[in-house]
Formats: C-alpha cells, sequence, structure tokens
C-alpha cells in the first residue's frame, strides 16, 4: 500500500479534534479501570462478610459496588458518543478526499469500471470502514486494555494464577487469528460480488428501456440471480467461521474454569488464595473471555472494513494525471483570442500495449484556423479530442497551446478554453439553466439565455412550465436534435475561445442544421474550432481538413486540393452525391 | 449443505412470510435457539456449585468430576448455540438474497412510464442497503426472540426459585430500563428518518458525479462541485452523530438502570448467606443470573431500535415487493405477412406537454421499407418507440389486422424490433450483447452491419468485453453492435431509429443494402433526418411542425410537401459544396 487514504484521513482527523480525542482517551481509561472495582469487591464481601458470616459495612459495599457500575455506564455512554463523532468525521473526511481523488483520476478509470461499483466504494466500504474505526479498532484498544487489566488484578491476587491467566492469551490469540485469515480471505471474495451485484441494478436501470423491448427480463434476472447465488456462498462460509467462533471461546472459558476450581480445592489448595479471591478470579476470568469474544466480533468488523480498506486505497492510489503546473491560468496562457497557435507535436497515443489508436500526429494549427478531421468511425478522432483537452496523455509527443502542454492545464482553467460537444448529451440532475451551466455559480443567469438564444432554443424553453427553471425530471423533455443543441449551449456558455466539435450535426435535421451552422459560422470569427465528421456534406466551411487513416494522418491540406489529391476523399464525395442525387 | 438456488417467492409483501419460506433453517433456530437458551442457566448453577465445593472441602475426585461435568456441560450447550447462530445466519442469507431478487423483478417489470418517475438513485439505495438493513432487523428479531425472551423467562424462574422476594425487589428496575428504551424509539426513529433520507440523498449525487464524471470535467465543474459536495457531507455527519448517538450509545444507560437491583441482591443475599438459607455457591450463581439478566435487558433497547429501523426499511421496500412476474412467453402470430396499419395515431407523454404528434395515417407490408423524417423535434423518435406499445396512445395501430394494444406485452417484443439514440449496451462481450442469452450464431447479423472488418482486429473477437455501457467501442461500433442486437432475430417489424448518425457514409450504404436484400420478411421503419437514402424507400412519412404529417412515396412528397422538397434539395446540394 503506498498510499494510505484511509490511514491519512484517520491522522488528519485525529489531529484536528484533540480535545475530542482527550476525551476519548480519559473515557476509555475510566471505563477499563472502573470495570476492574466490581471484583474486588465481591471478593471483599465474600472473605469479610459471607465466609466470617457478619454482616459489618454490607449495605455500605452494596452501595459502592452500584455507585462503581454507574461510573462504568456514564463513561462507557461518554466513549460511545464521541466515538460517533469521530466515527462520522472520518467517514467525512474519506469521502471527500475520494471526491478530491476522483476529480484528479485518470480518464481511463471511468471507461473501466461500473458506476454502481465505484458508488459503492464511496457508500458501503466507507460504512465498513467507520465501523471498523468505532466498533472495531478502539473497541479492540478498550479490550486488550480491559484484558491487562485483568491480568494485573488476578497478578495480585496470585502470581501462578497470573502466569497462567498470561500464557492463556497466546493460545487465544492463535485462534483468533485463524479465524481472521479464515474470514478475510472469505470476505474479500465477498465485497466484489457485492460490487458486481450492485452494478447490475444500476446497468439493468440504465438500459430498461432496450430489456424491456427485447422482453429480456428473465434473461438479465438470470444473470442477476447467479450474482446472488455467488454472494450467498460466499457469505455462508463467512458465517460458518461467524457461528464457530463464540461457542469455541466459551468453551475455552468453562475449561479454564473448571482447572482453576481443581488447582483451588482444599486437598490440592495449589494456587493458595482465599475463597473470595476465587470467586474473584473466576469473575475477572469471565471478564477476560468477554472482551476476548468481543474481539472475535470486532474481528469481524475490521475483516469487512479491511477489504473495503484495500478497495478504497487502491482507488486512492489509481493512476492520475499529472499537473506540473496548475497554477497556469487560462488568460495567461491565452492572453489575446486571436493568438492561439494550437501544435500536435508528433503524438502517439495507446489505450493498450502494442495497439496504437494514434500514430505520429503532426499538426499545427494557425490562429483562429478552423479544421474538420474525417475518417472512418473508430478511427480515433474522439480519442484525439481526447487528447486535445489533456484528459488522456499521449504515449509519446506533445499537443500544446501556445507552447503550453494542455495535459498540464488544470481542468477548471479548461472550461475558460474549451467548449467540447460531445456525440451524447448527458442529462444531470436539476433545471433546464442547470443542464447549461452545470450549475457553475460563476455564470449567470444572462449568459444561460443568451447560449440558449444562440441554439435557438429560447422559444421552446419559454413556453415550459417554469421557463428555464423547470426541473428535467424526465428523458422527454427534449427531443434528441433538442437534447444536442442543449449540448452545444452548454459548450459555448461561457463563450470559450477554442470549440471541440464531435459530431455536432450529427443528430440535427437539415432545416436546423442549417440554420445552427450559419450561426456557429458567424460566432467562428472569433475562434479556433475543431471539428470531427465523417459525413463530409456536413463539414462546417473550413480552412483545412485532414483525413485520418490507420491512426495516421494521412492528408491536410484545403478542402479543394483535398478533391484533387485524396481518392478515398475523392470517393467520399462522388459516393455521397451518388446516393443524394 | 447450502441451498444452490434462489428462489422467488410468494406474496413477498408480508413480512411472516420470509420466516414461512425458510421453514427448515427456521425449525433448526426454534429448536436449538430454545434448548441453548433454557439450558444456559446450568452454566451459572453449575459454576456456584464449584465454589461450594471448594468450601465444603469436597475429595479431590468428586471436584474434578463435578468440574469435568460442567465442561462438558458448556460443551452441549454451545454446541446448541453453534446451530442456532448458524441457521440464523443462513436464515438472513437466503432472505437478503431472496428480497434482492424479488425487488428486481418488481423493478423490471414495471412499466418504463413509472420507472421514468423514479429517481434512480433512491431506487439503487433501496434495493441494497434497505434490503441489508431490514435484513439484519429482522435476523435480531429472530436472535433475540430466544437469546432474550427465552433467556429471560428461564433465568427469571430459576431466580424465583433461588428466592422469590429478592428476585422481585430486584427486577423491578428491569422494566423500566426496558420502557425508557422503548418510549426513546420514537425520537430515534425521527432522526433516523433524517439520516437515511439525507444519506439517500448524498448517494444520489456521488452517483451523478460519477455516472456524469467527463461531463463535469470536460467542463472544469469539480471543483464547484466538490465544495457543494462538501457541504451536503457536513449536513449529512451531523444527522449521522444525532442518529447514532441516540441508537448506540444509550446501552451504557439503560444498563445502569437495569443494574439498580444490584443493591438488593448484594445486600440481601450475602444476609441470606450470613443467615444459613444461601451457600456461597447459591449467592454467586443468583449474583451471575441477574447480571445477565439486567445485560440482556438493556440491550433490548438494541432490539428496539434495530427492528424499528428495519421497520423503516422495510416500509420503503415494501412497495417493490410483488407477487414474481413473469412475461407469458406465448406467441400465437403468424411470423410472415406482415401488414402494419396505423390509423388516426396521436400520442402523448403521459407527464407530458400535450400531444406530440396527431392522427398520423400510414400503412407497410413486409419487405418494404417505411421512411419516417421531420424537423427537429417534430416527434419522429417518439412516433417509432410509440409503435413498440410501451407507452398508451390514441388511435389505432393495427398488425397483422390485430390492434397493438391487444397483443401480450412479449408478443410486441417478439415481433418488433427496435434500436433508439443510445446503444444500451451490457458490460458483457459482443457476443452476449447480441445475443442476450439466446445462443445464437452471429457471424451473418456481423456481416450485415459489416462489424467483421472491425472484429478482425480484436483479439478476443465476439468475446472482447465491451466495457461499462460499451464505452471501449467508438460510438460507431457500438451502433453497430446495437444495430446487429435489432437485426438478429429477423423480427416482423424493426424500427431503426437514425441508427447510422456516427456511422460513415461507405458503411451506412452497404448496410442498407444488406438490410434490403437479407430482411425481406421485415417490415423496416427508418427514421432519419437524412432524405437522400428515403428515395429508395417504399413510403415517407413527414412529421410537420404542426403535428400533422404527410404520407406517400419519394415523388408524391416531392410534389406534395414544399418543405421535403426543400430539405431534400438541401441535403442533396450539401455534396456540392466542395465541389464548386
Amino acid at each position: 500500500m503506498s498510499n494510505s487514504l484511509v490511514k491519512s484521513s484517520l491522522v488528519k482527523v485525529i489531529k484536528k479534534n484533540i480535545k475530542i480525542d482527550v476525551l476519548l482517551i480519559f473515557a476509555i481509561f475510566g471505563v477499563v479501570i472502573a470495570s476492574l472495582i466490581p471484583p474486588q469487591i465481591l471478593k471483599y464481601i465474600v472473605d469479610q462478610n459471607l465466609v466470617p458470616k457478619s454482616s459489618d459495612k454490607l449495605l455500605n459495599l452494596a452501595i459502592i459496588y452500584m455507585g462503581v457500575l454507574l461510573f462504568i455506564g456514564v463513561f462507557d455512554f461518554m466513549k460511545n458518543a464521541v466515538l460517533t463523532v469521530l466515527g462520522q468525521k472520518i467517514t467525512k473526511e474519506i469521502r471527500l478526499e475520494m471526491m478530491e481523488k476522483l476529480k484528479k483520476i485518470n480518464t481511463m478509470f471511468f471507461s473501466a469500471n461500473g458506476t454502481g461499483a465505484v458508488v459503492s466504494r464511496f457508500t458501503n466500504d466507507v460504512d465498513a470502514i467507520n465501523s471498523m474505526f468505532t466498533s472495531g479498532i478502539i473497541g479492540m484498544m478498550v479490550d486488550c486494555l480491559k484484558v491487562v487489566g485483568i491480568v494485573v488484578s488476578i497478578w495480585t491476587f496470585s502470581v501462578k494464577l497470573g502466569i497462567g491467566t498470561l500464557l492463556l492469551l497466546p493460545f487465544i490469540y492463535a485462534v483468533t487469528r485463524i479465524f481472521q485469515k479464515k474470514m478475510l480471505k472469505a470476505q474479500i471474495e465477498n465485497r466484489i460480488i457485492v460490487g458486481k451485484v450492485n452494478n447490475h441494478i444500476s446497468e439493468s436501470l440504465k438500459n430498461v428501456q432496450m430489456i424491456k423491448s427485447y422482453s429480456k427480463e428473465s434473461y438479465m434476472e438470470k444473470n442477476y440471480v447467479e450474482y446472488l447465488l455467488n454472494n450467498y456462498k460466499t457469505i455462508e462460509k463467512v458465517n460458518f467461521y461467524d457461528s464457530v467462533f463464540s461457542p469455541i471461546i466459551q468453551l475455552s472459558r468453562a475449561f479454564v474454569i473448571g482447572f482453576i476450581v481443581i488447582l483451588s480445592s482444599t486437598q490440592l489448595n495449589y494456587l493458595g488464595i482465599s475463597l473470595g479471591m476465587v470467586a474473584a478470579s473466576i469473575e475477572l476470568i469471565s471478564n477476560l473471555f468477554t472482551p476476548i469474544e468481543n474481539l472475535g466480533m470486532e474481528l469481524q468488523d475490521i475483516q469487512q472494513a479491511l477489504s473495503g480498506i484495500h478497495r478504497v486505497n487502491d482507488f486512492y492510489n489509481l493512476p492520475e494525471d499529472q499537473y506540473t503546473c496548475s497554477e497556469l491560468k487560462a488568460e495567461d496562457i491565452i492572453p489575446s483570442r486571436a493568438d492561439i497557435r494550437l501544435s500536435f507535436n508528433d503524438v502517439t497515443f495507446q489505450y493498450e500495449k502494442g495497439t496504437d489508436i494514434l500514430k505520429n500526429i503532426s499538426l499545427h494549427l494557425n490562429p483562429q484556423e478552423k479544421v474538420t478531421f474525417v475518417g472512418r468511425t473508430g478511427v480515433g478522432k474522439s480519442t484525439l479530442f481526447k487528447l486535445t483537452m489533456g484528459f488522456l496523455k499521449p504515449s509519446n509527443g506533445s499537443i500544446t497551446i501556445n507552447g503550453i502542454d494542455v495535459y498540464n492545464i488544470s481542468n477548471s482553467e479548461k472550461r475558460k478554453m474549451f467548449g467540447y460537444v460531445d456525440q451524447s448529451f448527458h442529462m444531470i440532475n436539476g433545471t433546464v439553466a442547470d443542464q447549461i451551466s452545470l450549475q457553475d455559480e460563476s455564470i449567470k443567469k444572462e449568459q444561460i439565455e443568451n447560449a440558449l438564444d444562440f441554439v435557438g432554443l429560447t422559444d421552446y424553453v419559454v413556453a415550459l412550465e417554469n421557463g428555464i427553471d423547470t426541473q428535467v425530471n424526465s428523458d422527454t423533455l427534449f427531443s434528441q436534435g433538442q437534447r444536442q443543441l442543449l449540448a452545444i449551449a452548454r459548450a459555448i456558455v461561457t463563450d470559450p475561445p477554442i470549440l471541440l466539435l464531435d459530431e455536432i450535426t450529427a443528430n440535427l435535421d437539415s432545416i436546423t442544421e442549417k440554420k445552427f451552422i450559419s450561426v456557429l459560422q458567424k460566432a467562428s470569427k472569433a475562434h479556433t474550432i475543431l471539428s470531427i465528421t465523417h459525413r463530409l456534406s456536413s463539414i462546417i466551411t473550413c480552412d483545412t481538413v485532414a483525413v485520418l487513416e490507420n491512426g495516421m494522418v494521412k492528408n491536410v491540406c484545403s478542402p479543394e486540393t483535398l478533391l484533387q489529391n485524396d481518392d478515398w476523399y475523392r470517393d467520399h464525395i462522388a459516393l455521397e452525391k451518388l446516393t443524394w442525387r | 449443505m447450502a441451498k444452490l438456488t434462489i428462489q422467488p417467492m410468494k406474496q413477498p409483501d408480508k413480512i411472516i412470510n420470509y420466516w414461512k419460506k425458510e421453514k427448515f433453517a427456521v425449525a433448526c433456530i426454534v429448536i436449538f435457539g430454545i434448548s441453548f437458551n433454557a439450558a444456559a442457566i446450568l452454566g451459572p448453577i453449575y459454576q456456584g456449585k464449584l465454589i461450594d465445593y471448594i468450601i465444603s472441602g469436597y475429595s479431590l475426585p468428586s471436584v474434578v468430576i463435578l468440574a469435568i461435568t460442567f465442561v462438558a456441560l458448556i460443551a452441549l450447550i454451545q454446541l446448541m448455540r453453534y446451530f442456532k447462530r448458524f441457521y440464523i445466519r443462513r436464515f438472513a442469507n437466503s432472505t437478503s438474497a431472496t428480497m434482492r431478487l424479488m425487488i428486481y423483478n418488481n423493478i423490471m417489470h414495471k412499466s418504463i412510464e413509472k420507472l421514468d418517475k423514479e429517481n434512480r438513485g433512491d431506487l439503487m439505495t433501496r434495493a441494497i442497503s434497505d434490503v441489508d438493513i431490514c435484513v439484519e432487523g429482522m435476523r435480531k428479531f429472530t436472535t433475540e426472540i430466544f437469546d432474550t425472551g427465552v433467556l429471560m423467562a428461564s433465568y427469571f424462574i430459576s431466580m424465583l426459585v433461588y428466592d422469590v422476594k429478592i428476585t422481585i425487589l430486584s427486577s423491578l428496575f428491569i422494566p423500566v430500563a426496558m420502557i425508557l428504551a422503548e418510549k426513546l424509539k420514537k425520537t430515534i426513529y425521527k432522526y433516523t428518518i433524517a439520516f437515511r433520507t439525507k444519506s439517500s440523498y448524498v448517494a444520489n449525487i456521488i452517483y451523478d458525479n460519477i455516472e456524469n464524471a467527463m461531463l463535469y470535467r470536460a467542463n472544469g465543474m469539480e471543483d464547484q462541485n466538490l465544495s457543494k459536495y462538501n457541504i451536503e457531507l457536513e449536513d449529512l455527519q451531523d444527522k449521522a452523530i444525532k442518529a447514532n448517538i441516540l441508537e448506540n450509545s444509550m446501552q451504557p444507560v439503560y444498563n445502569v438502570i437495569a443494574m439498580l437491583g444490584v443493591i438488593t441482591v448484594i445486600y440481601l443475599g450475602a444476609t441470606k448467606v450470613i443467615n444459613g438459607g444461601w451457600t456461597v455457591g447459591n449467592f454467586s450463581t443468583y449474583l451471575i443470573m441477574f447480571a445477565l439478566m439486567a445485560t440482556k435487558a438493556s440491550k433490548a433497547a438494541n432490539l428496539f431500535n434495530s427492528v424499528q429501523k428495519s421497520q423503516i426499511s422495510w416500509n420503503r421496500i415494501k412497495p417493490y415487493l410483488t407477487q414474481y412476474k413473469i412475461k407469458t412467453t406465448t406467441f400465437s402470430v403468424d411470423v410472415d405477412n406482415t401488414r402494419l396499419s396505423v390509423d388516426n395515431f396521436s400520442f402523448c407523454y403521459p407527464i407530458g406537454k400535450g400531444n406530440i404528434f396527431e392522427n398520423i395515417s400510414f400503412e407497410g407490408n413486409q419487405g418494404e421499407i417505411i421512411g419516417i423524417t421531420g424537423s427537429i423535434a417534430s416527434g419522429k423518435s417518439t412516433l417509432g418507440l410509440s409503435l413498440l406499445g410501451l407507452y398508451p396512445y390514441i388511435g389505432s395501430v393495427k398488425i397483422d389486422g390485430k390492434e397493438l394494444k391487444s397483443y401480450s406485452e412479449y408478443e410486441r417484443s417478439q415481433m418488433i424490433s427496435y434500436l433508439g439514440h443510445k446503444p444500451q449496451l451490457l458490460s458483457d462481450s459482443i457476443y452476449n450483447n447480441i445475443t442476450l442469452g439466446n445462443g445464437q450464431d452471429i457471424s451473418s447479423v456481423l456481416k450485415d452491419v459489416c462489424f467483421n472488418t472491425d472484429l478482425a482486429s480484436m483479439p478476443l473477437g465476439e468475446n472482447i468485453l465491451v466495457g461499462n455501457g460499451g464505452i471501449r467501442l467508438s460510438g460507431g461500433q457500438q451502433a453497430r453492435i446495437s444495430l446487429a442486437r435489432t437485426l438478429l432475430n429477423k423480427s416482423k417489424i424493426i424500427v431503426l431509429d437514425d441508427p447510422f448518425s456516427a456511422v460513415d457514409m461507405k458503411t451506412e450504404e452497404q448496410i442498407i443494402k444488406n438490410l434490403k436484400n437479407n430482411y425481406k420478411n421485415s417490415l423496416i421503419i427508418l427514421i432519419s433526418h437524412r432524405l437522400t437514402i428515403f428515395r429508395e424507400i417504399n413510403q415517407i412519412v413527414f412529421l410537420n411542425k404542426d403535428k400533422t404529417a404527410d404520407y406517400g412515396t419519394h415523388i408524391e412528397l416531392m410534389k406534395k410537401s414544399e418543405i421535403y422538397k426543400s430539405i431534400f434539395n438541401l441535403q442533396s446540394t450539401g455534396g456540392e459544396k466542395f465541389v464548386k
């Protein structure tokens, strides 16, 4: 574990809350010490009252006994309350740090992991870590202290018995360890399956329309049952160990008591202690087993959390995007809109070793140049955009804006520089205005309205129940084409100097597209525009066309020259014309 | 032996049925629960006897025999305890699996219309953590019926046998502790509800942040989202502290109250020993029993809370626990001679903004391709979707002369294949995504969607995993895999909603050619805003902005509709921009 988030969060919270920590320590010692007193009182009663048959101070002793119990109760309550507070603070800290991490995590993480599984790390795993801290670690500490206290108490009665008790501890510890190891294995297995079970629900919800239209409910259910069954089996394994542990401890306790009694019998009198001490020792030894039995329970909490900790820490140690100079501001990088030099310097990219998606891409854009990338689907055009925005790190080479590597620019600055329109539009929770601003408070209502106006959706939105403040609750409020327009509004709302348009006209009908393109052209005067299209006919008027083939730039030149020189391009133009004529 | 199937159950909305269902496990719990707890009194009794044996100075062999008897008894008691614990856990495990299955079944069989209204994060919480909490409560309840109910009864009775007066006097405070715990239940309930609601809300935020992570990243929104998230976490933390302190920290307090009677026990008990009524061993036995009973009583509060919490969760999941549903898979439709007739068809969404389109009529037969087009937001996607019959509609849609509504959902799904904008891929292999468990050969359909060349470059072929939502494939590849799924069964009617938007021209042309040649038994409804391909298809429905529609062949529409004509011409000349 190179970098433990759980550990660092623990340390951070503990450091921040010194007063609470002191209170906790006070309460813990209070509980431990106070709970050693009742057996001593008992011993006193047996030896001073019961055996000599004298009722001297008996009522006082009974009241003191109760008083000590009261103190134990108060300390215990204090301990629990303080622990709850600390535990929740730690939970919060870890969740926050995880979200921070999510911000920096490598883009590829999102393609490799199901949302449900990641959410479960944030929720279930962190909850398990909390209970590990509160009832696990601290519980264990308290119980270990209790064990020490009991051994010391017994030692004062009889050194022999004290040594015997000490010898007992490794045995109990060994049994505990065996269970610990067996259970950890089963628990880790189980956590992974739980993640799958949860992800299956999330995925089913996302694709419910498809599932229904193919009547595949039972197929999906069959897969779900398979996950559930695996889950069932791993839990069953855990259950066995869990069920058998505590009875074994209780049995050992009976052994020890029997043994002490035999040793203290009048004939043997090996220990040489009074009857009160025997009674107190039995009580203390019984109390010794309670914390050790608890250790078993706490073990389970810790086990559950350990696999959770592993997963949370693994998550925390996932590869990050490396910003080397993240303080750079958009205004520093692009002092003037009219002077943006975007360069692709021999860029090569691969998701997995050996399969290059893009190879040796070199392109140097003039300020406010409009470049269109064309090529077959799957040729890596969208990947090129992700690289351009610095979401992915090129395996080789670099992409720079005015000499600054885009990979080193912080995401918050990127929004001021790039407007990115994806092939698909992702709705977020919120109002129509939120769809455009993404709830960015720095974006004014006026800007949102301008953006809506720009894409021609004002009339439609104004007619909605609450205008731009209408909650978007269903998928059906906006049509496919309108969503695409919203995506564009979202990208241009901050008026960034560079626009990246990824198949933006794919879902627009011709009239809207034509109108839209003319608007975009008007706006494009002050923009550097990179666009992707596979429909040559919908290429927005551009200065340069870059043809991509097999991950390489096959040709870069003006559309006119391209028509003369590039066979693929010419073929396609001809094809389109053929089908359309 | 572990049970190796997870079976649906009847009447899952009655909580008692979960115990009825697990007859064997519950029978074991009852048998071992009662016998263990009843026998448990023997532990303290023998412990007292052991002490008495020492005082009385019995011979070593008799002390040893008694000690061995004591250990053997405990061994037997603990063996019963093991069985009780194991079967209670098995009961919880089975119940949890069954509940999850039933909820999943319910969600999957909800109408799309209803699912649209559900909050996804909340639904996830219900299907996951609420089930956990509910089952945990059921487990504790089952355990404590025996470990509290039977145990306390047997302890109380044996204590009465030892001394009626001391027992009654000392036990007075035990009910007080339990009543106090019961009274606090309401307050705890209130705080717990607040905490759970907030917890669900925060889970939803986390879900949104991860699901739309790329979007927020592309727009640099992560910092702001983070600070909002921080505020929500802060609030959640406060609510959690309140709820948890009340719930978990009160036990020592109850314990102190329940233990108040210990003064009586020690004073009167010791006096009784001094007067010769009890042996020291009796005193010890009695004290142990009393302490155990008081501790149990103080834990009863935990039981109340757990059951209470479980009730909250149960109420949240109960609406999702309905009769197990299976789609009837009887299918009595002629696979040949497809005829679709749409007459005066109108449609509006339930949440809606009036009709999307009105009074549309058209017809088609197998082997034909019907095009549907229209301007943005004219409802062409909705028209395609509504032909699936998943939403209610007005007017008439007949397939082979029978109304769409009167076909079963299963029949409709077998007659009509639909491809929407979203590829809706599962994180599984290409093969499983296309066949969805039907086990057919997919090579021909992959060829039809021109995926065979893509497949050649994939080392694992059709077994390659597509990633979450198909993310490991390009947009065009996703669309074509999704198209292959739609085409696989050569349904009577195939509805394709703009399947080519992420596919390049050459591929699109080839796919359309394949569709024409290889799907002559199907009626294909092709929704697109590219009119160029409509020249070669049979009928076209052109949706106007005023919710009406023009219908006819391409040539007819070129004459009939000015807008159609102008759009068509626009698109046709589009290619010429580069020629000049």
